[in-house]
This record gives C-alpha cells, sequence and structure tokens, in this order.
C-alpha cells in the first residue's frame, strides 16, 4: 500500500513554468506585468496600453517566473 | 481466576512456536527454515540476485518516466517545427535523423593542434545543423531557426539521456550485473532532475523564452542600457556595443539576440584586442554557474579567470590571448542549478542581472585608468533577450 501511494506521488507531473512579461510605460514609467505571451523578448518596445496613463507605447523590461517568498525556519539554515 | 486465563492464551501461543517441534506445522515451518538457510549457504550469488531484481523493478519505474519525457519533448518539438515548415516537408524523418546525429572528436593520441580541430568539427557540426532546421522551417525567420534549433538540440539531449540509460539497465539485465546497475541506479535521481529540465526547456525554446544561463547576457545588455553606444557585429552572432565609461572605453560583447544563440564570444574578444592592441587592460566576464547544493539560486560572486562554459574552445582561446599580452582576467558568476540554467529564468537570477551590472561598472571605475579600454564578455543564450 506504502509503495503504491510513493508511485502515484512520485509520478505526478511537475506543472510547466510559465513567466510574466513585465512592462514599463514610456510615458508615465509604471511598471505592469502580465502572462508571457509568444513574440515577447527582453527590450522589445510594444504597442499596448498602460492601464494608469493609457499611453500606447510600452517596453519589456524583464521575462522572469515569479518565485514564492521563502519561507522563514521551514528549513532550518546549516 | 488469574492462573486460567494464562493458560489460556498460552495453548495459542504453543501452537505458532515454530521451532516446538512440538506438532507438524511446527516441523514443517522449521524445515522451510533451514530450507531457506542451505539457499544462501550453497548459492551464496542468492541475496544478490533479489537485490538486482529489486534495482532493476526500480530502474525499470523510472526509465519508463523518462521514456514519457522523451516522447512528450518529440511531440512538442515536431509540432512545432511542423508550424514553420512547408506542406510537404517530411518532419517526422528529419526530426529522426538530426535527434541521432554526432560529432566525433578529434584522435587526442598527439594532443598538439587539438583545440582548433575540435573547433573546426563543432562548427561543422553547428552549422550542418542550424542548416537542416532552416531547410525544414521555410517559413521560419533567421532569429526563430536558432531558437529552433536549441530546440532541436534539447530533443536530442533527452533522446540520448534516455538511450543511454536504456543501455545501461539492459546490460545489466542481460549480464545480471549488479554493479552496472547499482552505478545507473546511485546516478538516477540527478538524472530525473535533469530529464525534468529538459522537459521545461523544451516549453520555454518551444516559445522563445529567456532561461537561467542568459543571465550572463542580461547583464552585459543592462550595462549598456539607455547609454550612447556604437553596435555592430564582431563574429558571427556576436554583437559588440562600443561605449564610454568615465573616460575609460568600454566594449560590451554578447552573442545576438533574441533568437537562441551564444555566437563567438572569444573571436569576438581576440578581434577587439587586435584593433585595441595594448589599451585593452581588463577582461570582464560575467556568465552563470553551478551552485552547490544549500547555496542561494542568484547569488553574485566574483573571481579571477575566464567565465566561459561549454566545450573549451572559447576558454582556451581567451586564456591563450590574455596570457600572451598579461591581461588580466575578471569573472563575475550568478549560481544556479543545472535545471534552472536551461529553464525559463526565475526572479533572483533576473534581478541578480542588475546587481551584476552594478559590480561591472564599480570594477570599471576601480581599476581601469581613464583614457584606456575594457572588454565586458555577457556570456549564455540570448533566447527571449532582445538588443537594448
Amino acid at each position: 500500500m506504502m509503495f503504491s501511494v510513493k508511485s502515484v506521488l512520485g509520478n505526478r507531473e511537475k506543472p510547466i513554468l510559465t513567466p510574466l512579461t513585465y512592462l514599463k510605460c514610456l510615458s508615465c514609467e509604471t511598471i505592469n506585468s502580465r502572462p508571457f505571451k509568444e513574440g515577447d523578448y527582453v527590450f522589445k518596445e510594444t504597442e499596448e496600453k498602460c492601464p494608469k496613463c493609457g499611453g500606447t507605447k510600452m517596453k519589456i523590461i524583464g521575462i522572469y517566473v515569479k518565485e514564492p517568498p521563502k519561507e522563514a525556519g521551514k528549513i532550518k539554515k546549516l | 481466576m488469574g492462573v486460567g486465563f494464562l493458560e489460556s492464551l498460552a495453548e495459542p501461543l504453543r501452537f505458532l512456536q515454530f521451532a516446538g517441534q512440538q506438532d507438524l506445522l511446527s516441523a514443517i515451518l522449521s524445515l522451510v527454515w533451514i530450507a531457506f538457510m542451505m539457499l544462501f549457504l550453497f548459492y551464496p550469488t542468492f541475496s544478490q540476485k533479489l537485490q538486482l531484481s529489486y534495482i532493476l523493478r526500480d530502474l525499470e519505474r523510472r526509465l519508463y518516466k523518462i521514456k514519457q519525457i522523451r516522447e512528450e519533448v518529440r511531440r512538442k518539438t515536431l509540432e512545432t517545427l511542423k508550424r514553420y515548415s512547408e506542406g510537404g516537408a517530411k518532419v517526422d524523418e528529419e526530426l529522426d535523423k538530426m535527434l541521432l546525429s554526432f560529432a566525433i572528436t578529434p584522435e587526442s593520441m598527439d594532443p598538439y593542434g587539438i583545440v582548433y580541430k575540435l573547433e573546426h568539427i563543432v562548427n561543422t557540426w553547428e552549422d550542418t545543423f542550424e542548416e537542416n532546421v532552416r531547410s525544414l522551417c521555410s517559413k521560419a525567420d533567421r532569429e526563430r531557426v536558432k531558437t529552433l534549433t536549441n530546440l532541436v538540440e534539447v530533443a536530442r539531449g533527452i533522446d540520448y539521456l534516455y538511450r543511454l540509460i536504456r543501455h545501461y539497465y539492459l546490460l545489466g539485465k542481460k549480464t545480471s550485473n549488479i554493479y552496472i546497475v547499482l552505478q545507473v541506479q546511485m546516478l538516477m535521481p540527478q538524472l530525473m532532475e535533469i530529464a525534468e529540465a529538459y522537459r521545461q526547456a523544451c516549453y520555454a525554446f518551444m516559445q522563445g523564452q529567456p532561461v537561467g544561463d542568459g543571465v550572463g547576457v542580461l547583464a552585459a545588455a543592462k550595462l549598456v542600457e539607455g547609454v550612447e553606444k556604437k553596435t555592430y557585429e564582431v563574429a558571427k552572432d556576436t554583437i559588440v556595443h562600443e561605449t564610454m565609461l568615465d573616460g575609460r572605453k568600454v566594449y560590451v560583447l554578447r552573442a545576438a539576440g533574441p533568437g537562441g544563440a551564444v555566437g563567438k564570444p572569444a573571436d569576438g574578444i581576440m578581434k577587439i584586442i587586435e584593433a585595441e592592441k595594448d589599451k585593452v587592460k581588463a577582461i570582464v566576464m560575467i556568465d552563470a554557474a553551478l551552485k552547490l547544493e544549500g547555496e542561494d539560486t542568484g547569488k553574485v560572486v566574483e573571481g579571477i579567470g575566464a567565465a566561459i562554459g561549454g566545450i573549451g574552445v572559447d576558454k582556451f582561446k581567451i586564456e591563450e590571448m590574455a596570457k600572451k599580452l598579461k591581461i588580466p582576467l575578471y569573472a563575475f558568476v550568478i549560481y544556479q542549478s543545472i535545471g534552472e540554467a536551461i529553464t525559463p529564468m526565475r526572479e533572483s537570477i533576473a534581478k541578480a542581472a542588475d546587481e551584476v551590472a552594478e559590480k561591472v561598472k564599480n570594477l570599471i571605475k576601480s581599476r581601469i585608468e581613464e583614457g584606456f579600454s575594457v572588454i565586458v564578455a555577457g556570456i549564455g543564450n540570448t533566447v527571449g533577450i532582445g538588443v537594448s
């Protein structure tokens, strides 16, 4: 029983990492993020509407996977 | 009452005595036990056979998991290649040909000049590989072809890993050699981690997402972001930004993006040095480096030497040139695991690029005198990283 539970848990596929695209509005310099779209690359200038000022020119300043904050004390530091 | 109760308990216990020889069952069980002991005595490798079957079963389970990953990666690669190919192209056949392609390393009996022989073979192989992808995916542009080439390399990597583990599994099974399968079993946790990284890398290259290995290039790009500069191609797939920093001339070298390429940093550095001669006072290299377990991902560490991986050709050439002209080599590395290097870039790695850019600026200001030049080389795969 124990082995079968372990094998079921062990075979569970890890989810595919999906990065976020971080865009900087070229008018108001606000940084926004959205899920990555094919064709995005860092330093690309895109024509997307800024949710804050309504500006239409944005620059991609980063594409990365957001990491959850580290839980302090969960793993003892050696 | 107490004595009577104990007596009633003693009866079934007596019945269960194995070597008591008080009844037929005990005698049979004793005989079985002796036979079992004899088996170990007259057939000393019995325990080994038993252990071998356990290990083989464990390996079989993990090998099946790697097979599933390999099939998933192959299927996704095929789907992506078909999106960029003409209807009549035999993508299946061509992909299988590329997955099984190989390069033969040069003879090392006489090691003189081996680096340049190796460079020639690897260059030919890489060019042929890229040319095959280009002819197969006629709808893809130049940048996309480079990323698709990386994708096929990922598929080739997991395919080879699967075939290699299967080889040792079957060899161990055929020869009943516990020492072969034991070694594979010991490596399996790391190999499973690599297989999973290949799976994640496949999705990253399919969509052109930046990977952890690109942090060196990202740091180099951030160094010259928003400053006045002259940009030109210095070697194959390699660009250089010429800029000034407080009276020092800075050559920022990196592979051209946003397609997946690593360029030829050594050739680029050599060309700059040939042009600048003794004005170059330092070479600063930025690259991703493998962390040890327990170390934090994205940690920036400073050192000395040529920070560059690969087969060693670029490292050799850079070291040769630096030694000949007595140019100091400074290195900045960003720690990450092997899995993080080929999967979508993590936040901590991306943030480290800004930190490195600042540290490089400080190093240039403190170690290079005004009026002299410095070469900064951002090493890594440029997938998803454009020109700043």
